[in-house]
């Protein structure tokens, strides 16, 4: 017994002890020994609300963000690398992986630039159908961007209903060109495949479906107030950003620039059709600051509806003829260099090709949108909440195989 | 009117030796080139005086002609009446250590696109803000878009080119030479084949 008081006597000596040299060495007792840092929060490369391998490394003071710094190089291909190796027709497949929700896009802009240098005339009904089916591929990416900015936000269900419209569209595109998203359909001087009139019947019926789907979007995301209030006046990129960084497309729009190269510089069949350009500022009634989050979401959102717009007028008027033009088996451009822009879904694609008269481009260069749009990450984010960072990165909907290429 | 731009910037920077290339069968783009010393003056002038501004850096693209190499920057004018985009080059001379001035406080645009001509080109910019590889991993070796460029077979100890995954002898396209083809040949005699 007794050396068991003894021993319970010795723990609570040692407990004492302990006690004094906590006492001594405890913290923050006293007011200047308190610190604070930032909190380094790495977002990425795997996180569903970056829409792909993107790493944003954010320095966050509690709970807002104080400096966003974003790496990319995750989906690095060096496409331009390897097209200086391969035929002007073997780049096509290489164009379509940069922006995999816009194939058709990044075709149909490859293809116009190598025509342009080559001088080959497109025949009417290939060009037609050029224009439908990008059309077709805005509607689709447009879909993809609006399904998962509700993701992003925290409402599962309008992704559900995108990706069942979207659907219907993809396997349309898997009807013409045997692929579901990389298609390799249009061709230099051309398209691959013709399209059938029971393909146009089946597009009269998904347009006037589409069209009834688009207002319940807007009853069940648009006119939700948890929507609203998460996306309203957050993130506001003005034109002045938007010139000094390069912004295009709905980023530049949402700004409310009325700018679009379907209207500004026409390719394709644009100067023939009707179609209104929808920027931020249009419709007062939905709410927000001209230039945040909700209006760049809203721009898209118009943008289907006029892209609807356009394909019922193709539809009608669509001639029968050829499908290919006459292009040499072993395509030679001439020598000397083009830049040439088309109006992607995300933004404005440029292609920079320098041709030296052989087989191969000696160089190609690419303009990405969503490259230019990452870089403006750093500006807007200071001062927003991690929350509202997310919400920032899904509203200018960027695509990481074109970013890296 | 580009001719116009040329005329303008002859007179206002006699040192800028400004030239104008034509294409040379006709078609394509027109391109402005100027020395890379008048860089930052001639860029301060398109954007904020000249009659077409402007507003927008578009892209740099760097091009390896072997001999020099060439960095071309995509000006666009974001005007609703009159769009206008073109081609401003500059030529470097020296391909070992190839410098010019970073334009990142003309266009904050140029900030990212320097950064990836100097991943791929090799091309630094100087008084660059943050001055790194972009796409490429900070320790990769050599500017992969350089004519002259040869992939490493290791990276960090990792063998990530490795020949017999390239099936070297079933890929007839890569034989360039006669006697390669010759040589693979005579393997397939060996073998029986």
């Amino acid at each position: 017994m007794i050396k068991e008081n003894d021993k319970q006597h010795e723990h609570l000596d040692h407990h004492h002890d302990e006690e004094e040299v906590m006492e001594d060495y405890e913290v923050g007792t006293k007011p200047e020994s308190l610190r604070s840092e930032l909190l380094t929060l790495n977002m990425g490369p795997q996180h569903p609300a970056t829409h792909g391998v993107l790493r944003i490394e954010i320095k966050t003071d509690s709970e807002i963000v104080a400096e966003a710094i974003p790496h990319i190089g995750y989906l690095h291909r060096c496409m331009e690398k390897h097209s200086e190796n391969l035929d002007y027709r073997g780049i096509i497949p290489f164009v379509d992986r940069m922006d995999y929700l816009a194939s058709i896009s990044m075709e149909v802009g490859y293809a116009l630039t190598v025509e342009k240098m080559l001088g080959t005339e497109v025949p009417a009904r290939a060009t037609f159908i050029r224009t439908l089916v990008s059309e077709l591929q805005r509607i689709a990416s447009h879909l993809v961007a609006f399904g998962t900015y509700a993701l992003d936000l925290g409402a599962f269900t309008p992704f559900l209903y995108a990706f069942d419209q979207r659907e219907k569209i993809l396997r349309f595109f898997e009807e013409i060109s045997g692929a579901r998203l990389l298609y390799n359909y249009v061709w230099i001087g051309g398209v691959w495949h013709d399209i059938t009139e029971g393909q146009i019947e089946f597009l009269r019926d998904f347009l006037d479906e589409f069209e009834k789907e688009l207002d319940e979007y807007h009853v069940l995301v648009t006119s939700n107030s948890i929507f609203k209030d998460r996306t309203k006046d957050v993130a506001i990129i003005d034109l002045k950003t938007c010139f000094e960084y390069g912004a295009t497309g709905p980023v530049l729009r949402g700004a409310g620039y009325r700018w679009d190269l379907r209207k500004i510089q026409p390719y394709l069949l644009y100067n023939q059709l009707e179609f209104d350009i929808p920027v931020g500022g249009d419709h007062p009634q939905v709410g927000g600051v001209v230039g945040d989050c909700l209006s760049r979401y809203y721009v898209r959102m118009c943008e289907m509806r006029e892209s609807v717009k356009i394909i019922r007028q193709l539809i009608e008027k669509i001639p029968a003829g050829p499908i290919m033009g006459k292009v040499p088996k072993i395509i030679k451009l001439p020598k000397g260099e083009i830049y040439m822009r088309t109006e992607c879904p995300r933004g404005e694609l440029g292609y920079h090709l320098v041709s030296d008269g052989g087989k191969e481009p000696y160089r190609l260069k690419v303009k990405s949108p969503c490259f230019t749009h990452v870089s403006i990450l750093p500006k807007i984010g200071p001062g927003l909440m991690i929350a509202d960072f997310v919400a920032a990165v899904g509203s200018i909907d960027i695509v990481l195989g074109e970013v890296d290429r | 009117m580009l001719d116009e731009l040329v005329q303008e910037l002859k007179s206002k920077f006699p040192n800028a030796q400004v030239q104008l290339h034509n294409p040379p069968e006709g078609v394509g783009s027109s391109s402005i080139e100027i020395t890379p010393q008048s860089l930052r003056e001639v860029c301060f002038y398109l954007r904020d005086q000249s009659p077409l501004k402007f507003q927008v850096l578009q892209v740099i693209s760097g091009i390896d002609y072997v001999d020099y190499l060439e960095v071309c920057y995509m000006l666009a004018n974001f005007d609703l009446n009159r769009s206008y985009e073109m081609i401003l080059k500059v030529k470097l001379s020296d391909r070992v250590n190839p410098s010019l001035d970073s334009v990142s406080d003309i266009w904050p645009a140029a900030n990212w696109q320097e950064r990836e001509c100097y991943d791929m080109l090799g091309v630094v910019f100087k008084n660059h803000p943050d001055f790194r590889r972009i796409l490429c991993p900070d320790d990769w070796e050599g500017f992969p878009l350089r004519k002259d460029y040869v992939a490493a077979k290791f990276y960090n100890g990792m063998q990530v080119y490795p020949d017999h995954k390239m099936n070297l002898e079933e890929r007839s396209y890569i034989i360039h030479s006669k006697s390669q083809a010759e040589e693979l040949q005579k393997k397939s005699l060996a073998k029986g084949l």
